[in-house]
């Protein structure tokens, strides 16, 4: 069952275009998304939450246009970045108390699970935290609220290797409970380990966007793996 | 909206816009254009706006379940209510001027504007354009406040001027009526004023929910 439908979507800008990018998000799957830096991903993200207007194409979710049906369809998405933090000053007890009021669907028990996982102190402010900590704020952000999707730009940026193997393990939990788990990252390792399917975009046109065993078949070599596979991809390009 | 305005009560606001009410005081002052009490009221809310960026609060507000429209509407409710703080001020320090000091020597003796019906419509004007100039040229970008700020600093200072100005020209001297004088003509300026501020306001906001709609974050 597709969650997101993502169609034909185009943004001109001065020095980038992103060109007729379609994929679907199904449930209960984990989608990677990957491209070199100004491929596109963040700004086809940002189109994902209507943060940046495309010229044409259509976003849906459930069945819903996003345009039109915003309010709703943030209840039901949970979104987090590895380098925007939010409110550096304030305590997290603070920007939690606030964040939690605007979700229908808040789960306590969740979040106090993800501060105790995260080792989170409700008393600091972001300003106070290590880049890896923010990275963990905004992710207790986007999981506690009982999301149906998450959108993560690179949500493993800054992580260490033990903490970027925990959110591993809870994305395939989550994916377990039908969710789906869309991210961007550059770290193909960590698809290898959790991924189902693979959208891989370059220079703003979608390249593929495919189960991961498919992508591999299609556009990987023998004995190749998925970090290999974009290199050698991301080479022939820039050779033609 | 209540929980948006505790949004930025909480965590967008900064103390001095809080602080910065404190000037509606400026009201009691003798011999200093007390209308400036209203911009450095409008200049806290200024500060809150200038944290809000730093804070990434228009991102953090447009990611949450809520309309677009409804950001908007929030920043203007946060400004509205520091702006009639600051106006309930200034209101009981003028009633007090034209009541109990009515016939202070002090008062009486000053050459700068009086704080009466006349004034408080003056600073419904200058409220309403910082609304108009500043809050709806901030939505222009939802990142750049400095134009619109320098614009809005220019055009207060300019009603300041003629506000201070109007009671010197010969035939007009009764818009600085002192006590219960002239009573119709101040509460016409008053009404002036707050008919402007409304209008001003509402105009505003729907620019600014139209800008902030089509603009890239």
């Amino acid at each position: 069952m597709n969650i997101a439908e993502i169609r034909n979507l185009n943004k001109r800008f001065p020095a980038f275009n992103l060109k007729d990018i379609s994929f679907n998000l199904r449930k209960g799957r984990i989608a990677g998304f990957i491209g070199r830096n100004g491929a596109g991903k963040t700004t086809t993200i940002k189109c994902m939450l209507n943060l940046v207007h495309p010229d044409s194409g259509e976003i849906s979710y459930f069945g819903l246009a996003l345009k039109g049906n915003e309010p709703e369809i943030k209840q039901r998405i949970g979104y987090s970045n590895g380098t925007i933090n939010y409110y550096p000053r304030k305590k997290l007890s603070d920007i939690i108390a606030v964040t939690k009021s605007f979700y229908s669907n808040w789960d306590d028990a969740a979040c106090h699970e993800y501060l105790k996982l995260f080792n989170l102190d409700l008393n600091k402010t972001p300003y106070e935290l290590s880049e890896g900590m923010k990275v963990k704020v905004n992710l207790l952000l986007a999981l506690s609220h009982k999301a149906e999707i998450l959108i993560l730009d690179e949500p493993t940026s800054g992580l260490d290797p033990f903490s970027r193997d925990e959110l591993l393990e809870i994305f395939l939990t989550l994916k377990e409970r039908g969710t789906a788990i869309f991210f961007s990252t550059h770290i193909t390792s960590d698809l290898e380990k959790c991924a189902n399917d693979i959208i891989y975009i370059h220079n703003g046109k979608l390249v593929a966007a495919l189960p991961i065993e498919a992508f591999m078949k299609e556009l990987g070599q023998s004995g190749e793996t998925l970090e290999e596979t974009m290199l050698r991809l991301e080479r022939s390009s820039r050779d033609v | 909206m209540y929980k948006l305005l505790r949004k930025e009560f909480r965590l967008s606001a900064s103390p001095l816009s809080y602080l910065f009410i404190a000037f509606g005081l400026m009201a009691l002052i003798p011999g200093y254009p007390i209308l400036v009490g209203a911009f450095f009221v409008s200049f806290g809310i200024f500060q809150s706006f200038q944290t809000a960026r730093e804070a990434n609060d228009i991102l953090y507000s447009a990611l949450l379940p809520i309309s677009k429209a409804d950001v908007v509407r929030s920043k203007f409710a946060f400004s509205i209510f520091i702006e009639m703080c600051g106006f309930s001020i200034m209101t009981i320090m003028t009633v007090l001027r034209m009541t109990v000091w009515a016939d202070s020597v002090v008062y009486r003796s000053n050459a700068l504007m009086n704080a009466n019906l006349i004034f408080l419509g003056f600073v419904l004007l200058i409220f309403g354009c910082f609304n108009a100039i500043f809050i709806s040229g901030f939505f222009r970008t939802a990142y750049y406040y400095g134009k619109p700020f320098v614009l809005y600093i220019f055009v207060a200072f300019i009603i300041i001027g003629i506000a201070e100005t109007l009671h010197h020209i010969p035939g007009l001297e009764a818009l600085n009526a002192f006590g219960f004088d002239n009573i119709l003509l101040q509460l016409t300026g008053l009404i002036f004023g707050t008919v402007l501020y409304v209008l001003f306001t509402f105009i505003a906001l729907k620019k600014s929910i139209k800008r902030f709609e089509v603009i890239d974050l």
